[in-house]
């Protein structure tokens, strides 16, 4: 039974590492950090130098982690934006339009099983980004001191953002046949989700507020990276995928009965 | 093994096919003829599980379609109007992905896929990617797919469109070779093919069922009239007004090519008979005589002709 939802992760994780956009998107996102992340660590250097002579200053901003990984994280959350929508624009939407899509609907496997292996794809194209990310940060353990768990819990929160945007923008996929459409949806999706996060700032009310800060991504990320893992932020995030997963799979259905 | 019954779909408020009731035999060829338009992708998809009907069921091998959907496609391999290949694959490493999609035994895999490349003549360029390759060749890969599960039922919608004449001869002859082991349809309106592959052929047009035979009967549907084709030495003029005078006979013409006559008959063998004693007695020198099938005539008649009437 789940041979068929392995096969189709295969094939389409195979198609990520395949196709040029995936190549293309982890080359910009390695150029943006190549350019950003040394000018970082350089200013973060200089505030620790200075740090030498102001005694007093909040001790949040002599960690690296705080000083450095934190911005690093936020600036990668945005591209996360623009990345994850660019991987799965034709997860589904191109199967439609070059008819293969009819090879796996007229085949022994569920839509469930099309629709989960295709996010489970779209999860380790997702984990290839991140990693290179990751990677930039590691790579500072050469020279500085600082702590891995905290350092692994950030990159985890950073991670399941970008599995709640695959799960977000694989439904947008699933939605039309034009792989460019599903790419300014998916990007719209995700930035209304981000701009979620400001209704917190803005509403009045406590109880708005609190709803607010419990589906903001953004709220949920920053919690991670200062490495608290909360049981009630892993359920909402598991539970977003979950229902655009199941939109999706609601969708792929749906076209049948056209 | 394939029963349809009361099938209808509608696409909005157009409805392609309509309360079309057939059923195919274990190991039967048929085909499905008809002009554009007609509803047979429409069917092909709904009996395949890629389409729900609008009402209406169709069952394969005791299995209803819409509720045992796995059932059915394991059974399956289709063909669809557009060949489901993916570019950016190649084209053996793609058959062995939809042997496993289809779930077939891991054991058997390399084999199978083996075949269908043998049976498609694909052997040339298995190593290739298939965005490579050209219309032709991506058509086969497309037969190939749907071979390579070794199903029971194959469904192939217009498996030679787009073949080179050498292919289209080697398909028919896959399909003649395929016959008994698989239960196929295949959809068509190229009528030499049906002749060439089919036992038994459903016309349908305009969504509706219009003629349901099996190819030797299929004159008979020609509103009892037939055709005999026959070749003589000489005196074509005489034969021709000697024939004309004849009861039963509806027409006696020149035929296309040199010394041959066309006579429309009415009846049956027992006409045919009666006609060639004519012939023979004319002195004219027979040469040959043929029952045309009339496969042509017929379509025409039934597509066509019904949207005049
Ligand atoms: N997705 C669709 N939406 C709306 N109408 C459709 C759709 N697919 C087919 N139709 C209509 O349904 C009818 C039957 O189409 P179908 O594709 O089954 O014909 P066909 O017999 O396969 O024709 P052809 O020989 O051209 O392949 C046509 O009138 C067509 O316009
Ligand atoms: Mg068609």
């Amino acid at each position: 039974m789940l041979r068929g939802f392995f096969t189709i992760a295969k094939k389409d994780l195979r198609a990520f590492f395949f196709s040029p956009v995936f190549y293309i998107v982890a080359f910009l996102c390695s150029m943006m950090l190549s350019w950003v992340f040394p000018i970082q660590l350089a200013q973060f250097s200089e505030a620790a130098k200075n740090m030498m002579f102001q005694q007093g200053m909040p001790q949040q901003q002599l960690n690296i982690h705080y000083g450095l990984f934190l911005r690093q994280l936020s600036y990668l959350n945005l591209m996360l934006i623009l990345i994850v929508p660019a991987l799965t624009m034709r997860l589904i939407s191109e199967e439609k339009k070059m008819h293969t899509f009819d090879l796996l609907l007229t085949s022994p496997v569920t839509s469930v099983q099309i629709v989960l292996g295709k996010f489970v794809a779209a999860l380790g194209a997702v984990f290839g980004i991140v990693l290179i990310a990751y990677l930039y940060c590691a790579w500072t353990g050469f020279f500085a001191h600082f702590s891995w768990p905290l350092l692994n819990v950030a990159f985890l929160g950073l991670f399941l953002v970008g599995a709640v945007y695959a799960a977000m923008d694989l439904f947008c996929s699933a939605l039309t046949e034009s792989a460019l459409g599903s790419f300014v949806m998916a990007v719209i999706l995700n930035i209304s989700i981000w701009f979620v996060g400001i209704g917190a700032e803005v509403s009045d009310s406590q109880t708005l507020r609190e709803f607010f800060e419990h589906v903001s991504l953004n709220g949920h990320l920053s919690a991670f990276v200062e490495g608290t893992v909360r049981t009630s932020a892993l359920v909402f995030l598991a539970s977003v995928m979950g229902l655009f997963v199941f939109l999706a799979e609601r969708v792929v259905e749906a076209n049948r009965w056209r | 093994m394939i029963e349809v019954r009361n099938l209808t779909k509608n696409y909005g408020a157009r409805r392609a096919i309509d309360s079309l009731d057939f059923s195919v035999n274990k190991g039967e060829v048929v085909g499905f003829l008809g002009p554009n338009g007609a509803g047979k992708s429409t069917t092909m998809k709904i009996i395949t599980g890629f389409m729900a009907p609008t009402s209406g069921k169709a069952l394969v091998a005791g299995y209803d379609v819409f509720e045992n959907p796995l059932e059915v496609k394991r059974r399956i391999g289709y063909l669809p109007e557009h060949p489901p290949v993916y570019g950016d694959m190649f084209v053996k490493e793609y058959l062995e992905f939809v042997a496993n999609l289809k779930g077939v035994e891991k054991s058997k895999i390399s084999n199978l896929v083996k075949k269908a490349i043998e049976k498609t003549n694909l052997g040339q360029v298995q190593t290739r990617l298939i965005q490579n390759l050209s219309k032709g060749f991506r058509q086969r890969v497309g037969i190939a797919q749907a071979l390579v599960s070794d199903p029971e039922v194959l469904i192939l919608d217009e498996p030679t469109v787009g073949l080179d004449p050498k292919q289209v001869a080697e398909i028919r002859d896959l399909i003649k070779e395929l016959r008994g082991h698989h239960t196929l349809i295949l959809s068509t309106h190229i009528l030499p093919e049906v002749e060439a592959t089919c036992e038994r052929i459903i016309i349908i047009n305009q969504g509706k069922i219009v003629a349901q035979e099996s190819l030797s009967n299929i004159s008979s549907v020609n509103k009892g009239s037939r055709q005999i084709t026959f070749k003589v030495r000489r005196e074509i003029d005489a034969l021709i007004t000697r024939l004309s005078l004849m009861d039963g006979v509806l027409k006696c013409f020149k035929g296309n090519s040199p010394g041959s006559v066309v006579a429309e008959i009415s009846g049956q063998d027992d006409m045919v008979e009666l006609l060639a004693k004519e012939v023979i007695m004319s002195g004219a020198g027979l040469l040959e005589m043929q029952s045309m099938a009339q496969l042509e005539d017929v379509f025409i008649k039934l597509t066509y002709g019904s949207v005049e009437q």
